[in-house]
């Protein structure tokens, strides 16, 4: 068994409540690309701390409301 | 489709149509007998000819699609807001072309594969000297192996836009 660690997000649900915030928009804020945050929200792309403070800073909340993980065992 | 995955397509399209051209121009000459096939100042001059092209006309693609871009926007801008606000399209120009983090990343990796096949073109290059082929074989195999690595950089650049990179 090896344990993969998969790292979740919130930026759908945060977007929601932040007065539908579009992808642009937090791109602007957090100083990335829209493609970088779309991959992001899609959980195709891990950002680096400093992005995933800058996308938690433009929402207002703590990193660990943004991003979440899962430890998944996976068989060999 | 971003602008950043158009624009490598554009440079995967430019790369092999030059090297398309390069070949057509190169054999029909070797055939037509205006150039001996061992003559190395011929290779030599085509290829450094043909990476002036190619310097030149990637220039040209990247000015016409930061054209095409700002075209795009105003039009769009102009379509759904009725007017064109001049510093709104800059503001969404300088967006799309932003080069953040996972841009870097996707470079570095796309770079470090592009290189490889560029390596393993030397090395080709150098066993067909080792095997006694004429010494022009072994400067199109060099040619040739910088121009795939560039387009499988590309090819890899794409790949990683579309898929997902991850860290590490």
């Amino acid at each position: 068994m090896v344990k993969k660690l998969e790292i979740k997000n919130n930026i759908r649900t945060l977007r929601f409540f932040a007065d539908e915030m579009t992808q642009q928009q937090l791109a602007e804020k957090a100083g990335a690309s829209r493609q970088t945050i779309l991959a992001v929200e899609a959980g195709k792309y891990a950002p680096s701390l400093e992005l995933a403070f800058r996308i938690a800073d433009a929402f207002g909340v703590t990193i660990g409301e943004v991003f979440d993980y899962e430890i998944k065992e996976i068989k060999k | 489709m971003s602008y950043k995955e158009k624009r490598t397509i554009a440079s995967i399209v430019t790369m092999l149509s030059i090297v398309t051209a390069y070949y057509v121009y190169a054999f029909n000459k070797v055939q037509a007998g205006l150039a001996a096939p061992d003559d190395m100042k011929f290779w030599a001059t085509t290829i450094l000819t043909f990476i002036g092209i190619a310097i030149v006309a990637s220039i040209v693609i990247q000015i016409i699609f930061h054209i095409l871009l700002s075209i795009g926007i105003a039009a769009k801008s102009q379509l759904q807001n009725g007017k064109c606000d001049e510093k709104e399209v800059e503001r969404e120009i300088n967006q799309e072309m932003i080069e953040d983090e996972m841009d870097q990343l996707i470079e570095l990796k796309a770079m470090r594969i592009g290189f490889a096949m560029a390596g393993i073109g030397f090395v080709a290059a150098l066993v067909s000297v080792v095997l006694d082929y004429a010494p022009a074989i072994m400067l199109n195999i060099l040619f040739l192996s910088f121009i795939v690595g560039s387009m499988i950089e590309s090819v890899t650049q794409l790949y990683f836009y579309r898929r997902g990179i991850r860290n590490g």
